[in-house]
């Protein structure tokens, strides 16, 4: 919901929970508050500034730090300017790679993994072996720069066959990065060669790939 | 008669070739491979050179149906053993992780699977997933698995097993109480260890591939300074009740006081007997002032004698008490003793005045002894004994110091990091020089023999073994020589006829699960145990002995019950 927003258009994002333990969902607030920056993280990586989203905590009757957050939030977007100002990318790159992060958000593998956060930082996995939060992040970030790669190539395939090389240099990925991802796609079944260009294969997403998106 | 048994190993294109070539001579082939699925090496993109026919495709679909070949795949063969003209093999499987009866090859959890990892089984070609197939033709077969990695190499490298990618994550998060609990579950010498540590760990960090490895050793000093310079109170955490048994510890070292901490851990009190005046061990007399200051040591002792350890300074066993007494009165005895007996030279005039061995030094260092340190001082050896004897002569007020070793640096045991200080600080190192003699007048030493040497065919230990050149003798004058080529451990104190089973390296030779020797009820670590060697070992040992202990009394209540 959160890319959904900034890919209507939207400068910035606030999400106010209550104060941890007073959830009336018991833990909703911590998941939120880890689903909100994971949001980041992905926005982040497709070239929005970090500013633009924030999380933040605040009773019912605390009416006077609502709006002192409130204020705050605006404040720092207004100095940042609309979308595309103050930014990694600029506007028209960044309105085309705002929606690799909704994709990304939206499907399973990235909403399991954040939904096993706090299982893993507190009670641990299977093995009984419990990670603190610096790994679990860790471990995200290097998921979430997969996901984006992954749905990046996916969408550049469903529109045309491309070969490795001038998929590189669409995405500004090193060739073998690209490689190593299309053929890892290609194992899973969504990506599929369809010809052969000279001495370089030519790949295009299946249609299973192109239905899932 | 049965047929000629056969076993291969590798299940790559040549191994399932052989395999078939034997079987189809009349053999009972065994086909080993240690990941879950033949064919490695097979390049799944070998469509891009040909349409059809992968290139290194071995004919799996024979080999399968061949009546004459077992295959046997995610494992990995511990022991082998050859008798008779036969070999006997010992082959343990890897944990199934996936239920093959009920994968229906559907793909669906390769697809959302989120750990992406370097695909070992195509040399690293692509990515792998943690759950995968890996190769798609015998993925219809049913050759998932799950690959969980085992220890972290750091974790794997260091003898006590520490956690520690747990605890440099807990640092980098701040959380700096937490980190030193999870170094606490394992071993009680934060402080200490953090000191003293050749941190074989950093040594195998993988990062060190990348640029330089995670200063593990470092980060473990970090917490364990911030707490005690913070004036925060370690935890005490001890079981409500204890155990009535109570157990005789020897040896206040790295082992004893690890045994004992963990034991009290355990629920079982226990009475620590050391010879010396301090406990400490080698940590306290071996270990130089400036590696380890004893303020920085006692803090951390006190610790570990607050969960409810007795110690009992000044008591030598075989002297004090006997050893016998020991094992009438407690539940169970625990040998730490460490070695403490320097290695002679072996050559003429050692027993002249100003001749002494390193360990001996150290101590005597250590505990503050003034002796009359002044004019040259040569030291033979090449490990870190060496180097502390070294450094602390130089520290002691000797005009020169000269360090004599048969090899070159590059063979040198000693801690790199040691020998670039010592050389830093001022002190003389002669490389390929052997001592032949000590000379003297009126017993008392004025000079060292040596023999230049040249390196020869490596040894045993792989390193190249000094050659003596033929009439290269020199001497250097200096009053005063330490020796420092090793310890033995010291058991005379054990009664002759203990039955104890003692190997040609006066240590006592123990099961390696519960550190048990051949007499029940008594139990060793250590360096009286391993010969000398790595503070860490001796607290991992320790440790290891400590639970040991605690389920040999078990038993023996049970017994009894």
């Amino acid at each position: 919901m959160i890319a959904e927003a900034f890919v209507n258009g939207a400068d910035g994002i606030m999400v106010v929970g209550c104060h941890f333990g007073d959830c009336h969902y018991i833990t909703g607030n911590v998941q939120g508050k880890i689903k909100v920056g994971l949001a980041e993280r992905v926005l982040t990586y497709v070239g929005l500034n970090p500013k633009r989203v924030a999380f933040d905590q605040c009773s019912s009757a605390e009416g006077e730090r609502f709006v002192k957050l409130v204020t705050t939030f605006n404040e720092g977007i207004r100095e940042l300017g609309p979308l595309g100002t103050g930014d990694r990318l600029e506007l028209p790159e960044l309105k085309e790679r705002l929606p690799i992060a909704r994709t990304a958000l939206a499907k399973e593998k990235l909403r399991w993994v954040v939904g096993k956060f706090t299982v893993f930082a507190t009670e641990g996995n299977k093995y009984g072996e419990v990670f603190t939060e610096h790994e679990m992040w860790r471990t995200l970030d290097t998921i979430v720069m997969d996901e984006v790669a992954t749905h990046e190539i996916l969408r550049e395939l469903g529109q045309e066959a491309l070969a490795v090389t001038d998929l590189a240099n669409r995405l500004k990925l090193p060739p073998p990065h690209v490689l190593r991802y299309v053929l890892a796609l290609q194992r899973r079944e969504l990506v599929d060669m369809v010809g052969v260009d000279g001495s370089s294969p030519r790949y295009k997403a299946t249609d299973r790939a192109v239905q899932a998106a | 008669m049965s047929k000629k048994r056969i076993i291969v190993f590798g299940g790559d294109a040549a191994g399932v070739a052989a395999a078939l070539q034997q079987a189809e001579a009349g053999m009972q082939v065994t086909l080993v491979e240690s990941s879950p699925s033949l064919g490695g090496e097979l390049l799944p993109q070998t469509k891009i050179v040909d349409g059809d026919s992968p290139f290194l495709q071995p004919d799996l679909e024979a080999l399968r149906k061949h009546p004459n070949i077992e295959v046997i795949t995610n494992a990995v063969v511990v022991k082998s053993m050859s008798a008779n003209g036969k070999y006997t093999f010992q082959i343990k499987r890897n944990t199934p992780r996936v239920d093959m009866e009920k994968c229906t090859d559907c793909k669906e959890c390769i697809r959302v699977c989120p750990i992406h990892m370097y695909d070992d089984f195509n040399e690293g070609v692509g990515f792998r997933t943690a759950i995968d197939y890996f190769n798609p033709e015998t993925a219809k077969w049913g050759e998932y698995n799950i690959f969980k990695e085992d220890m972290p190499i750091c974790q794997a490298t260091c003898p006590a097993n520490l956690n520690i990618r747990s605890y440099a994550a807990l640092i980098a998060d701040g959380k700096y109480a937490e980190s030193l609990a999870v170094i606490r579950q394992r071993l009680p010498f934060a402080l200490s260890i953090g000191r003293v540590c050749p941190h074989p760990c950093e040594s195998a960090c993988n990062r060190g591939y990348v640029d330089e490895p995670i200063a593990i050793c470092a980060l473990k000093r970090f917490v364990a300074d911030y707490e005690m310079h913070n004036q925060i109170d370690p935890p005490v955490e001890v079981p409500d009740h204890f155990h009535p048994e109570k157990v005789a510890i020897i040896g206040a070292g790295p082992a004893g006081l690890s045994c004992a901490f963990f034991l009290a851990k355990a629920g079982y009190h226990s009475v620590v007997f050391e010879a010396m005046p301090e406990p400490g061990g080698m940590f306290r007399y071996g270990i130089p002032e400036y590696r380890l200051p004893t303020k920085t040591l006692m803090h951390e002792i006190n610790w570990i004698l607050s969960h409810g350890v007795e110690l009992r300074c000044d008591t030598r066993i075989g002297k004090d008490t006997s050893f016998e007494d020991l094992q009438r009165d407690y539940a169970a005895v625990f040998i730490g003793v460490g070695a403490w007996t320097g290695m002679k030279l072996g050559i003429g005039g050692e027993e002249m005045e100003g001749v002494v061995d390193g360990v001996r030094f150290l101590r005597e260092a250590n505990m503050g002894k003034k002796v009359d340190m002044k004019g040259r001082v040569i030291i033979i050896g090449g490990g870190n004994v060496a180097m502390d004897a070294a450094r602390v002569s130089w520290r002691e007020g000797f005009d020169e110091v000269h360090v004599v070793y048969r090899r070159t640096r590059k063979e040198m045991p000693a801690s790199p990091w040691e020998i670039d200080a010592a050389e830093h600080e001022g002190i003389k190192f002669q490389f390929l020089v052997a001592p032949v003699e000590v000379i003297g007048d009126k017993g008392r030493m004025t000079g060292l023999k040596c023999l230049k040497m040249e390196l020869g065919e490596p040894d045993a230990s792989g390193r190249r073994r000094p050659v003596p050149i033929e009439g290269s003798e020199f001497v250097i004058e200096a009053e005063n020589l330490i020796a420092a080529i090793g310890q033995r451990p010291d058991v005379k104190f054990i009664p002759e006829d203990g039955g104890f089973d003692i190997t040609r390296w006066n240590t006592f030779a123990v099961d390696q699960e519960t550190f048990q020797t051949n007499v029940p009820g008594v139990f060793s670590a250590g360096d009286v145990e391993t010969g000398p060697d790595i503070a860490i070992r001796a607290c991992a040992n320790g440790r290891k002995a400590a639970l040991g202990i605690a389920r040999h009394i078990e038993t023996k209540r049970r017994q009894a019950a």
